[in-house]
C-alpha cells in the first residue's frame, strides 16, 4: 500500500518516498538503522536502574510497582538486538532489489523512492529555535517570542522573505494571543510587552 | 427505543446555540485541516487537545467530533487536485478521483467524494446508536482479566498486524509502555523514574508525547529530509459542484457498497480506516471489470465513491469501539481517549451509565456534523481548495509555533516545552528510520489499562496468573488473536513466496 510504516503522516504519502541515509555498503550506512536500537537500549538501561533503585512502601502485595516495568525493560533489551542483528544483516547484503522495488511503488502509486541525506542547516534552525523559544520565553513573552520561533522555522524550510516572514509571523503570534489568553482564558506569559496589556 | 428517545435528548442537548457554535468552528477547523497538505486529523486533534481544556466538555468533545469527521471529508480534496492524496486513508480514492478531475470533472469529483463521506459517516452514526449501547453492557461484565485481554489484543494488532516488520511496531509499542509507567504508580504509590523530579511526578502527559511525536517530529522530518521532493500541480476545479442524476445513479451502488465494506474494520483494530478504502476499491474495480464499458483508469464515478464511503464508515464506528469499550483502534480515537480522561471520563460500559448526558449528545452531534460539513464542502469545495496555496515555510512554522502554545497552555511549565522537543526529536529519528508511531500512542493509552488489568487480576488470585486465562470472554479474545497473527503470517509467507517464484 503506502510502503511506509506511517501511512498516517502525510510525509509517507505524497509525493517520493525518502530513505534516510546512503545506499548501502559503506560502514556509514549502518549508522542510521543502529541509532534507534541505541536509544531504545538507553531508554531499557533507565528502566532498569529505576526498577534497582526503587523505594517500595512496605506490604505492597506481589505483582508490585516493579513487575510491569520489568517486563517492559525485558522487552525493549530484546528488540534492540534483534533490531542490531537485522541492521547488520541488511547491512551486509548490498540490497540489490532497490531498482525492482522501485519498479513495484512507481505501478500502484506515485511514489518513487529516492535517498536522501540529512539537511542539518535546517534541523539546526527548527530544534535551536524551540530550544531558545522554551528557555526564553518568559522573559520575551508569547507575541514576541512565538514571531521569533514562527520566522526562524520558516527560515528552516527555506523561506527567503525575512520581512514578509516576520510579518506573518507577528500576525499569527498576536492573533494566538489575542484567541487564547484573552478569548478562551489561556495563560500566556506577556513579557517584556506586558505593561502594554 | 431507549435509544431515539435518549438520542432525542442529546439533540435537544446538542443543538443549542453554543453547542452549534462548537459543531461549525469544528466542522470548519477539520476540513481546513484535511485539505492543507501536512496535517492529518490525528495531528489536528493532538494540536486542539491542549487549547479546549478551558472549554466545558460536552463543548469540547461536540468539537472533536466535528474536527474527527471533517479531516475525513477534506482528505481526498488534494488527492483529487494535485494527485498527492493527504492521508493513507485517500490513498484509493486518488487514483480515479484525479482522473476524473484531469477530464475537466474536478467538480464533480469533489462532489462525489463529499456525499460518499456523508453517507458512510451517517450510517455508520446511526449504527453506533444501536450498538454502542449493546456493546458497552456486554462489556460491563469485563473484569481486570479481560481488559487486560483487551489491550494485549489492541497491542499486538497495531504493532504487528498492521506493520511492515513487526520487531519495529513492538519496539515502539514498548516504548510507549515505558513512558507510560514513568510517575507514581496508581496501586502502591511508589514513585516510578522520575529521578526524584517533582516534574514527573504526575508522568509524562499524553498531550506532550501525541504533539511531540505527531506534530513536532513531523516538522523536522519535513524540513530535514522530506522538503527535499517535487511538488506537484494543481487543477483548479471549475464547472457544476452538483451531481447529475445519471451521476448520481452510477455512484449510488458504490456508495452502498463502500459504507458496507467499511463498517465492520471500525470495531477491529486494523489501524484505522486504509484497508477497507482499498478494499472498497479493489471490489468496485473487479466489478467493473464484468460491465461491457469498463469505465476504470478513465475516471470511474465509483473508484472513487466506494472508498470515500468506505473510510468514514469505518471512522464512524471507530467511534463507537471507542464509546462503548474504550478500545481505540488508530492514533486519532488514542488521542480522543486521551481526551476523555483528562475530563476524568473513562470511556468503555461505564460511560453510559455515568455520563449519559455528554454521551448522547456527542452522538447527536455527530449527525450535526456530518450535515453541517455536507453542508461546508459540497457547495465550497472549490474554496477551500485555496488552501493548498498556503506556502509551506508558514504552514510548519505555524504547526510548529501551535505545538508550543497547545504544551505551553496546558502546563505553564518550560520543562514540558523542553520534554516536547526532545520526545520530537526521538519521533524525528522514528519517522527517518520507518518506525511506526501509531503503536507507541496506543501503548502509552492503554499502557495503564494493561497493568491495572494485570496486577488486579493477579492480586485478586494470590498471584496465580492463570485467572488471566479462565473466563470465556478473555480465552475467546486471546483465540481471535491467535487466529489474527496466524492468517497475516500466512499471508506473508504466501507473499514471500510469490515474490520468489516472480524473480
Amino acid at each position: 500500500m503506502s510502503g511506509s510504516n506511517n501511512p498516517t503522516a502525510v510525509s509517507a504519502v505524497v509525493g517520493e518516498r525518502l530513505l534516510f541515509g546512503r545506499r548501502s555498503g559503506r560502514l556509514s550506512a549502518l549508522i542510521p538503522p543502529l541509532i534507534m536500537p541505541l536509544f531504545i537500549a538507553v531508554f531499557a538501561t533507565y528502566l532498569a536502574v529505576g526498577i534497582a533503585t526503587m523505594e517500595i512502601p512496605e506490604g505492597t502485595a506481589f505483582p508490585g510497582p516493579q513487575f510491569f516495568p520489568a517486563i517492559i525493560m525485558g522487552g525493549l533489551y530484546l528488540f534492540a538486538v534483534l533490531l542490531v542483528i537485522s541492521a547488520v544483516r541488511e547491512w551486509r547484503a548490498p540490497a540489490e532489489d532497490d531498482d525492482a522495488d522501485d519498479a513495484t511503488e512507481a505501478t500502484t502509486s506515485t511514489l518513487v523512492t529516492r535517498h536522501v541525506g540529512m539537511d542539518w542547516v535546517s534541523f539546526a534552525w527548527v530544534v535551536g529555535s524551540v530550544l531558545v523559544f522554551a528557555l526564553t520565553l518568559h522573559y520575551i513573552g508569547w507575541v514576541v517570542g512565538a514571531a521569533l520561533l514562527f520566522w526562524c522555522v520558516a527560515r528552516g524550510f527555506g523561506e527567503r522573505r525575512p520581512v514578509a516572514s516576520l510579518v506573518v509571523g507577528l500576525t499569527v503570534s498576536s492573533l494566538t494571543y489575542i484567541a487564547f489568553d484573552m478569548g478562551l482564558g489561556l495563560s500566556l506569559p506577556s513579557g517584556i510587552l506586558g505593561g502594554g496589556f | 427505543m431507549e435509544s431515539l428517545q435518549l438520542l432525542a435528548e442529546g439533540f435537544a442537548g446538542a443543538l443549542s446555540l453554543e453547542n452549534l457554535v462548537w459543531v461549525v468552528v469544528g466542522c470548519l477547523l477539520g476540513t481546513a485541516v484535511g485539505v492543507m497538505p501536512g496535517l492529518g486529523s490525528s495531528m489536528a486533534v493532538a494540536l486542539l487537545l491542549p487549547v479546549t481544556f478551558s472549554l466545558e466538555p460536552t463543548a469540547a468533545f461536540i468539537m472533536f467530533a466535528g474536527v474527527y469527521f471533517g479531516g475525513l471529508f477534506g482528505d481526498s480534496t488534494m488527492g483529487i487536485l494535485m494527485n498527492t492524496p493527504g492521508q493513507a486513508s485517500a490513498i484509493a480514492s486518488t487514483f480515479e478521483g484525479h482522473k476524473m478531475a484531469k477530464q475537466g470533472r474536478a467538480a464533480q469529483a469533489l462532489a462525489t467524494a463529499a456525499i460518499g463521506a456523508f453517507i458512510g459517516g451517517f450510517v455508520a452514526s446511526v449504527l453506533v446508536v444501536f450498538l454502542a449501547p449493546a456493546l458497552a453492557d456486554f462489556s460491563s461484565q469485563f473484569g481486570p482479566a479481560e481488559f487486560f485481554a483487551l489491550a494485549v489484543f489492541a497491542f499486538v494488532a497495531t504493532s504487528s498486524v498492521v506493520t511492515d516488520s513487526p520487531v519495529k511496531g513492538l519496539a515502539s509499542l514498548f516504548l510507549g509502555l515505558g513512558i507510560a509507567v514513568i510517575g507514581i504508580d496508581g496501586v502502591s504509590g511508589a514513585p516510578r523514574f522520575t529521578m526524584g523530579s517533582p516534574n514527573l511526578f504526575a508522568g509524562v502527559s499524553l498531550v506532550t508525547v501525541t504533539v511531540a511525536v505527531l506534530a513536532l517530529g513531523e516538522v523536522i522530518y519535513v524540513a530535514c529530509l522530506e522538503r527535499h521532493r517535487e511538488g506537484g500541480t494543481m487543477i483548479r476545479p471549475s464547472g457544476r459542484p452538483w451531481l447529475s442524476r445519471k451521476e448520481l445513479r452510477e455512484a449510488a451502488p458504490a456508495w452502498a457498497r463502500g459504507t458496507v465494506i467499511g463498517l465492520p474494520f471500525g470495531i477491529v483494530p486494523a489501524g484505522g480506516s486504509e484497508i477497507p478504502t482499498f478494499l472498497a476499491y479493489g471490489l468496485e474495480k473487479k466489478l467493473d471489470g464484468r460491465r461491457k464499458k469498463p469505465m476504470f483508469g478513465k475516471g470511474a464515478i465509483r473508484g472513487l465513491a466506494a472508498p470515500e464511503a468506505a473510510g468514514n464508515s469505518t471512522t464512524g464506528m471507530a467511534m463507537g469501539a471507542l464509546l462503548a469499550l474504550g478500545l481505540p483502534i488508530s492514533a486519532t480515537a488514542a488521542i480522543m481517549l486521551a481526551a476523555f480522561r483528562q475530563y476524568g471520563l473513562q470511556p468503555g460500559p461505564l460511560l453510559f451509565e455515568r455520563a449519559p448526558d455528554l454521551v448522547w449528545a456527542l452522538l447527536a452531534s455527530f449527525f450535526i456534523a456530518m450535515i453541517v460539513l455536507l453542508i461546508l464542502n459540497l457547495p465550497f469545495a472549490m474554496l477551500w481548495a485555496k488552501l493548498l496555496l498556503i506556502p509551506r515555510p508558514y504552514l510548519y512554522a505555524g504547526i510548529t509555533v501551535l505545538c508550543t502554545l497547545g504544551i505551553y497552555a496546558t502546563s505553564g511549565e518550560v520543562f514540558d516545552l523542553l520534554l516536547l522537543l526532545g520526545i520530537g526529536i526521538v519521533g524525528f529519528i522514528m519517522r527517518a528510520v520507518d518506525f511506526p508511531l501509531a503503536p507507541l500512542i496506543i501503548g502509552m493509552v492503554l499502557g495503564p489499562v494493561a497493568e491495572t488489568g494485570l496486577r488486579d487480576a493477579a492480586m485478586s488470585s494470590n498471584g496465580d496468573f492463570s485467572i488471566l486465562v479462565q473466563s470465556p470472554i478473555s480465552i475467546t479474545l486471546y483465540a481471535v488473536l491467535l487466529l489474527v497473527i496466524g492468517l497475516t503470517a500466512w499471508n506473508r509467507i504466501a507473499a514471500r513466496r510469490k515474490e520468489r517464484v516472480g524473480a
